[in-house]
């Protein structure tokens, strides 16, 4: 198992963790990975992954438009908006 | 049973007590209980029109299914206009426009929702200890160390805690490797998790989408096979959403097999296990074995890979599904003077450390490098476990064993991700190959504790696995202990 680079991984998922904690995460992930590291020694070769265990069901509805919310109920929620808008800080000069 | 739909139905219709007269009764009761399992209690007020329309259903003679039946919902449904946190700081001021589908189908049968069931963060924990609203106590004690609180299991603990106390009659949970029937089972009630695609996850918040599923935990399991009648439904809103025909999983729940039942017991769950642990498989067994129930040992080639398959997967789905809060368009957000920094700021300081510690997990096993040899592996290996109970549901018709590897333990004593993990052992696996499994109590332990056993069927046979289950309950016969 190769080193985790704790500061990549936290990029990865858009988090900042505070420079006191990057151990305490850097350890635990290391530990579960070491953990979960069993499944290398199985033989897969000849199996396909499997993504939904009911491969069989999945349903798909006629692409029809239903009206459940208006753009108010949407925004009901934003926690900052402008007229119909998410307000977000100028991201374009 | 005194707390069973049925029975209070029964006195709803019998005029021995009103709708109000329930929900107010349901209502003091959990506003004064100690157990934090609740994150939310609706106010009378809130309720009154249908608690109204509901009573006079009852006075016209034609009341629903659950009708008056106040409910604990797990705070992870979507409840229109109700307070929708997922026991998360980021959610804390989440309030839904729109009606999961499950609370949908409760609410159409005429259950009232008395209020939203604490659980862990995301409902990624087995204690209940996750929460951003704090633990949630479990309503049992150990009778030697009196003192001590115990943890109600998880993620569904609120639920288990309040049905297990009597603040709701029952509570509608989610399980995605556990998360219902680990609860019930340490809080000494009965827990269900369908089939995977057989209640549409339409509305829940999304941890891990290819495990994630509703149930009921309930007081019985005519009580679980009941709420089922009501969520069990094909719906166009979730992909996964099986479209099969349902039957009516109440209607001959309790009547005598006509066919010798085989029963598998998986040798290799029971190595290590404690006497008491022991004792509940032993006992159900000779309760059961005069019913034209054969026992015999099934041996699985693949339990020791489960948990490492789910915790690769699902903090894996997580860490994608998560990628949605960042405080743009709802949920909490935190100050930042970029675009960036909102997010990054918003995302660190509003998740809790279990649910960032799955996030890192899941975004470390979806990165270049890593993707084949962990996450592409786990999906194998998850073929080779639905396989390997396929094999084993060849020769037998259901499979039998403990829920948990232990009775409810202490707050704070499971620091260690790994050995709270391991909580779920039993129950893992049946969440990696989707099948149904219900957690049904069997006897205390030798602290006074309740214990569990867990029923697990074939695909989409509920009701087999609730008449085998309702069997067992009547024989185990653990509430009049």
């Amino acid at each position: 198992m190769s080193e985790i680079d704790i500061k990549r991984i936290s990029y990865l998922a858009k988090l900042k963790l505070p420079h006191e904690k990057e151990e305490f995460y850097a350890n635990s992930l290391k530990d579960i990975i070491k953990w979960v590291d069993n499944l290398k020694m199985i033989d897969t070769s000849e199996t396909e992954p499997l993504h939904n265990v009911t491969e069989k069901t999945t349903s798909i509805r006629n692409d029809e438009i239903i009206k459940i919310n208006s753009v108010d109920d949407v925004l009901s929620n934003a926690p900052d908006r402008a007229q119909n808008f998410f307000k977000v800080p100028k991201v374009v000069e | 049973m005194k707390n069973s739909i049925s029975h209070i139905k029964n006195s709803l219709r019998g005029k021995k007590i009103s709708v109000e007269e329930l929900y107010d009764e349901f209502f003091t009761k959990a506003k004064s209980s100690k157990t934090n399992s609740f994150n939310l209690l609706l106010d009378k007020e809130i309720n009154i029109q249908s608690i109204k329309e509901s009573q006079k259903r009852y006075e016209n003679g034609n009341p629903l299914p659950l009708d008056g039946i106040p409910l604990g919902i797990k705070d992870l449904f979507c409840t229109k206009g109700i307070r929708t946190t997922a026991s998360s700081k980021i959610l804390s001021n989440f309030t839904p426009d729109y009606e999961s589908f499950i609370t949908q189908k409760l609410l159409d049968d005429g259950s009232i929702f008395i209020g939203k069931n604490n659980c862990d963060e995301f409902a990624m924990g087995s204690s209940n200890e996750t929460s951003f609203f704090g633990p949630v106590k479990n309503p049992w004690k150990n009778k030697n160390v009196p003192t001590d609180d115990l943890v109600p299991g998880g993620s569904s603990g609120g639920s288990a805690a309040a049905v297990a106390e009597g603040t709701c009659v029952a509570s509608m949970g989610t399980d995605t490797g556990g998360s219902i029937r680990q609860p019930a089972s340490l809080c000494g009630i009965v827990g269900l998790k369908p089939t995977f695609g057989s209640c549409s996850r339409w509305g829940i918040v999304a941890f891990a989408s290819s495990l994630d599923q509703a149930g009921p935990l309930t007081n019985s399991v005519e009580d679980a096979a009941l709420i089922l009648n009501s969520i069990n439904k094909h719906d166009f809103n979730d992909s996964t959403s099986s479209n099969h025909v349902r039957e009516d999983y109440l209607y001959g729940i309790n009547d005598k097999l006509d066919q010798k039942i085989k029963i598998g017991i998986p040798s290799d769950y029971l190595k290590d296990v404690s006497g008491d642990i022991l004792s509940q498989i032993e006992n159900t067994k000779k309760a059961l074995f005069k019913h034209n129930v054969e026992f015999v040992d099934v041996e699985f080639k693949t339990t020791e890979y489960a948990l490492s398959t789910y915790y690769i997967l699902a903090p894996a789905e997580a860490s994608s599904n998560l990628a949605r809060y960042d405080g743009i368009r709802y949920g909490v957000r935190e100050e930042g003077k970029t675009l960036d920094d909102i997010y990054l700021n918003s995302r660190t300081r509003g998740f809790g450390d279990e649910v960032t510690r799955r996030i890192l997990i899941g975004a470390y096993v979806l990165s270049a490098g890593y993707y084949d040899a962990y996450y592409r592996q786990a999906q194998k290996v998850r073929r080779l476990i639905k396989d390997d109970f396929q094999r084993i549901f060849n020769d037998v018709d259901f499979i039998l064993t403990p829920t948990t590897p232990n009775e409810a333990f202490k707050i704070g004593d499971k620091l260690d991700p790994i050995s709270m993990y391991k909580n779920d052992i039993y129950t893992v696996p049946t969440s990696l190959a989707g099948l149904p499994g219900i957690s049904i109590p069997s006897g205390l332990s030798t602290n006074g504790l309740p214990l569990g056993i867990q029923f697990i069927g074939n695909y989409f046979e509920e009701k087999k696995l609730l008449q085998i289950a309702a069997l067992a309950e009547k024989e185990l016969n653990f509430n009049e202990q």
